[in-house]
C-alpha cells in the first residue's frame, strides 16, 4: 500500500499532535496521558492502517526523544489506531454518543493489549500514578494481574473516551476544503 | 565542499554529539546490536541482565554519553524500584518471608524485583547506546541508502523536526490563554475545561499547513522516481556487514538457549 | 509557443464563489512578471494554478485550463512538473520539506529525489548555495533559521531543481526592510533565462524584479502592461493607495529601473513630482 503525500504529511503532523497534546495534559495536570488524539484523528480521516502506523511511530519517536521504554508499548498504540479506523469505517464517529462508545471500546481492548506488557515485562508496575491503585488493589487481596487490569482499565477508559471526543470535535470543525481530500472520512459524515 | 553534519544541539533528542567509535559505527550495525541486547534481556538470568546493563552503561560512558545514561536510568528505575518493592517485596504473597526493619519482606519478591529491574535496565541501556550515539539524520541516511521507503523515513524525520516549533507554538498559546484568564491551577473540572482551549488552536493551525507541506514535497519530486540518490551515506564495511550477519544468526540460538536453560 | 498558458480559467474552492473568473494569460520563457492585487483578489490561487499546485483532489476548474508547452498539468509526469515550475509561498517555515536536518540536506533533497548522479546534485546545490548566499548556514537546522533565511533557503532548494520558471507568492510578506532588500538583491542574480512570476500586495518589490505587470481585481485581470501604465491605472491607486503609488513612482523616476534589487531611499517632494509625471505620461517605463 502506498500512502499519498497528503496522508503522509497528515500522519507526521498527527505524531507531533500526539506528543504536544500529551505535554499539554501534563501542563494542566490531568491524571491522564491523552497521547493518542493524533492517532485517532488519522484513523478517522485516513483509515485503520494509517492510524496504526501513526500510533507505532509515535512510540518510536518517544523512544528517540525522551524515553526508550515508551517504545515497548507500541502494540497498544497500534491497536488504538486500528480500532479507531475500523470503528470509523462502520460509522461510529458520526455522533457524539457513538464517539463515546467508540472511546470505551478502544479503552477496553487497548487495556487488554497493555496488561501482558505491564505484567510480564515490568512486573505489573509502570512507575506512574496507576501503580498506587495497583498496590492498593493487591493490598486488599486481589491477585496481581487482576489489580493491574482494574487499575489500568479505569484510567485508560477515561483517557480513550476523552481522546476520541477531542478527535471528534476536531474533525467536526474541519472545513470542507480540507476534509474533502480524505475519501475515508466519508464514513464519519452524518 | 564540506559535508554538512547535523550538530544535534538544535533538537530535544537524547542524542549526544561526539566522534567516538560508537558514533562512527554504521547505524544498521548498532540497530542489530540493540536487537541482540533486547533478546538477551529476556533470556538471561538476573545476574546476566544486570551485567549486560552495566556493560552497556560503561560503553555509553566511554562514548561520552554518561550523563544521559545516568539521568535516564535513574528516571526510569527509581520509581520502578519503589513500586516493585512495595508490590512484590511486601504485598504479593511471594515465599521466603523474613523480618526486615520491622517489615515482612519476601526474599523471592525481592529476587523478582531484581529480575525485572535487571531486564528493564538492560533494555534501556541497550537502546540508549543506539539513541545517544546515532543522530536521526544518520539513521535515516543509512536506511535510505539501503532502500528503505522514503515515505517511512519522512514519518520519522518530519515529526522530529516539527516537535520544537510546535512546542514553542503550544507555549505561546498557553501564555496567550493565561493572559485571557484561563485557569491552569483550578479544580480538576476547570482544568479539564481549559484543556480544549489550549489544544484546539494548536491543532487547527497544525492541520491548516498540511496541503501546503504536501505540495512542497511533491514539488521537490518526493517519490517521483523509484530510487532516490543519497549523498554521503554513513560508511559501512565488510567487517560490519559480517558482524551484523553473525549477530542475526546468533539470535535464534540465544532464544533456544534461554528456553533450554529454564 | 508560450511556456505557460492560462486559458479562460474559472475556478472556486466552493461552488458559486469563483476566486478566478475567466483568466487568460500567456507567459513566455524568460519573462519577469508581477501579479498584483489586494487581499482576496485571487493572486495566490492564480499563482498555484501557474505552478501546477492546482488542480488537486476535489479542486478542479469549472471552466478553462492551464497548459505548459501545450500540455495540461495532469498530462505531465512528476519529474517534468518539478523541472518546469517551482513555487515559493508566503510562510517561510511551510516551504521546508521536513525531511532534512541541515540546510545542505534541504537543498540536495529535491535533486536527490530525481535520482540524479551525486556529482550533479552537489554541483547544483553549490550553485544554489552561492546564488542565495547560504554558505555560512549549511550545517544549521532549517527550522532554527530566521524567516528571511528560511525563505532564501526555499528559493535555493527550488533553484536546485533547475526549473524553467519560479513562482513566488508574497515571498517578502513578513520581512523587515533589510531582509527584504537582501532577497531582492538576490533576485537580480538569478539565472538570466529563468521565468519569474512574483505575486504581491506591496508595490515596491515587484517593481524591482518585474517588467510586466498584471493587476488582479475581483477574480479578473483588469490590467496587463508595463510599470508606468500600471502605476497610472486608476484601480492601482484605489487598491494600493496614493502614497504607495507615489513612493514607487519616485523610485522609478530616480533610477529608471534600479539595478541590484535594493529599494533606494525615497523623498516626498520627488514622489509628488514623479507621481504627476507618471500621470502625465512623461516618465518612460
Amino acid at each position: 500500500m502506498r500512502l499519498d503525500t497528503r496522508t503522509l504529511v497528515l500522519m507526521a503532523v498527527a505524531i507531533v499532535i500526539n506528543v504536544v497534546v500529551g505535554q499539554i495534559a501534563v501542563w494542566v495536570k490531568l491524571p491522564l496521558y491523552v497521547d493518542a488524539v493524533g492517532t485517532v484523528l488519522v484513523a478517522i480521516l485516513a483509515g485503520p492502517i494509517a492510524g496504526a502506523l501513526t500510533g507505532v511511530l509515535t512510540n518510536l519517536i518517544w523512544g528517540l526523544v525522551s524515553d526508550p521504554t515508551a517504545a515497548a508499548f507500541f502494540p497498544v498504540s497500534m491497536v488504538v489506531g486500528l480500532l479507531a479506523g475500523w470503528l470509523a469505517r462502520i460509522g461510529w464517529f458520526r455522533s457524539i454518543g457513538m464517539t463515546v462508545a467508540a472511546g470505551a471500546v478502544i479503552g477496553v481492548i487497548s487495556t487488554i493489549v497493555a496488561i501482558p506488557i505491564i505484567v510480564y515485562m515490568f512486573g505489573g508496575v509502570t512507575g506512574a500514578g496507576t501503580d498506587f491503585a495497583t498496590a492498593y488493589l493487591v493490598a486488599v487481596g486481589h491477585e496481581l494481574v487482576r489489580s493491574v487490569a482494574i487499575a489500568n482499565l479505569v484510567q485508560n477508559l477515561a483517557d480513550k473516551i476523552l481522546t476520541c471526543l477531542l478527535a471528534w470535535l476536531i474533525v467536526k470543525r474541519l472545513p470542507l476544503r480540507f476534509s474533502s481530500g480524505f475519501a475515508f472520512f466519508a464514513h464519519s459524515k452524518v | 565542499m564540506a559535508v554538512a553534519r547535523p550538530s544535534g544541539s538544535d533538537h530535544a533528542l537524547l542524542y549526544v554529539p561526539g566522534t567516538s567509535w560508537l558514533h562512527r559505527l554504521n547505524p544498521m550495525t548498532k540497530l542489530v546490536a540493540v536487537l541482540w541486547i533486547a533478546v538477551a534481556a529476556f533470556v538471561l538470568p538476573t545476574a546476566g541482565t544486570i551485567a549486560l546493563a552495566g556493560l552497556a552503561a560503561a560503553t555509553g560512558i566511554l562514548a561520552g554519553a554518561g550523563k544521559v545514561f545516568a539521568r535516564r536510568l535513574a528516571f526510569t528505575l527509581t520509581p520502578l524500584t519503589v513500586a516493585l518493592f512495595v508490590v512484590h517485596g511486601l504485598l504479593v504473597g511471594h515465599g521466603n518471608q523474613t523480618d526486615w526493619f520491622g517489615l515482612t519482606v519476601s526474599r523471592d519478591g525481592i529476587a523478582f524485583m531484581f529480575h525485572i529491574l535487571g531486564r528493564i535496565a538492560a533494555l534501556l541501556a541497550g537502546s540508549l547506546l543506539f539513541v545517544t550515539t546515532t543522530h536521526p539524520a544518520r539513521l535515516l541516511k543509512a536506511l535510505d541508502s539501503k532502500g528503505f521507503p522514503p515515505g517511512m523515513a519522512y514519518l520519522i524525520a518530519s515529526p522530529l523536526l516539527l516537535l520544537d516549533p510546535f512546542t514553542t507554538r503550544a507555549r505561546a498559546i498557553r501564555e496567550a490563554q493565561s493572559a485571557r484568564g484561563l485557569d491552569l491551577n483550578g479544580s480538576l473540572m476547570t482544568r479539564i475545561r481549559a484543556f480544549p482551549a489550549l489544544l484546539m488552536p494548536l491543532i487547527t493551525l497544525a492541520l491548516a499547513d498540511i496541503d501546503h507541506r504536501a505540495q512542497v514535497l511533491d514539488g521537490r519530486g518526493f517519490r517521483a522516481v523509484p530510487r532516490r540518490t543519497v549523498l554521503d551515506p554513513p560508511p559501512d564495511s565488510p567487517a560490519q556487514l559480517w558482524a551484523r550477519r553473525l549477530i542475526l544468526i546468533s539470535i535464534p540460538f540465544q532464544i533456544a538457549g534461554g528456553l533450554l536453560w529454564r | 509557443m508560450a511556456l505557460i498558458e492560462v486559458d479562460n480559467l474559472t475556478f472556486g474552492y466552493e461552488p458559486d464563489a469563483p476566486v478566478l473568473d475567466g483568466i487568460t494569460l500567456e507567459i513566455a520563457e524568460g519573462e519577469r512578471i508581477a501579479i498584483l492585487g489586494g487581499n482576496g483578489s485571487g493572486k495566490s490561487t492564480l499563482a498555484q494554478w501557474i505552478a501546477g499546485w492546482l488542480p488537486r483532489g476535489a479542486h478542479k476548474a469549472s471552466q478553462g485550463e492551464v497548459r505548459v508547452n501545450g500540455t495540461t498539468w495532469q498530462g505531465l509526469d512528476a519529474r517534468t512538473r518539478t523541472e518546469t515550475v517551482q513555487f515559493v509561498g508566503q510562510v517561510p517555515m511551510q516551504q521546508l520539506s521536513g525531511f532534512a536536518f541541515t540546510v545542505w540536506d534541504e537543498i540536495v533533497f529535491g535533486p536527490g529525489n530525481l535520482g540524479l548522479p551525486p556529482d550533479e546534485i552537489v554541483a547544483r546545490a553549490e550553485r544554489a548555495v552561492a546564488m542565495c548566499n547560504l554558505a555560512h548556514l549549511l550545517e544549521r537546522d532549517p527550522f532554527s533559521l530566521s524567516g528571511g533565511e528560511q525563505q532564501r533557503l526555499s528559493i535555493a532548494a527550488a533553484l536546485a531543481m533547475q526549473p524553467r520558471a519560479l513562482v513566488l507568492d508574497e515571498p517578502t510578506g513578513n520581512f523587515d526592510p533589510e531582509s527584504r532588500d537582501i532577497l531582492l538583491a538576490q533576485m537580480a542574480d538569478l539565472p538570466g533565462g529563468l521565468t519569474t512570476i512574483w505575486c504581491d500586495v506591496a508595490l515596491g518589490p515587484p517593481l524591482v524584479v518585474a517588467d510586466r505587470f498584471l493587476l488582479l481585481d475581483e477574480a479578473r485581470i483588469v490590467f496587463d502592461g508595463d510599470a508606468r501604465a500600471f502605476l497610472a491605472h486608476p484601480r492601482t491607486r484605489d487598491i494600493f493607495g496614493l502614497p504607495a503609488v507615489a513612493e514607487v513612482a519616485a523610485l522609478l523616476a530616480k533610477a529608471g529601473r534600479w539595478p541590484g534589487g535594493i529599494l533606494p531611499p525615497f523623498d516626498l517632494d520627488e514622489a509628488v513630482a514623479a507621481f504627476g509625471a507618471v500621470m502625465e505620461g512623461t516618465i518612460p517605463a
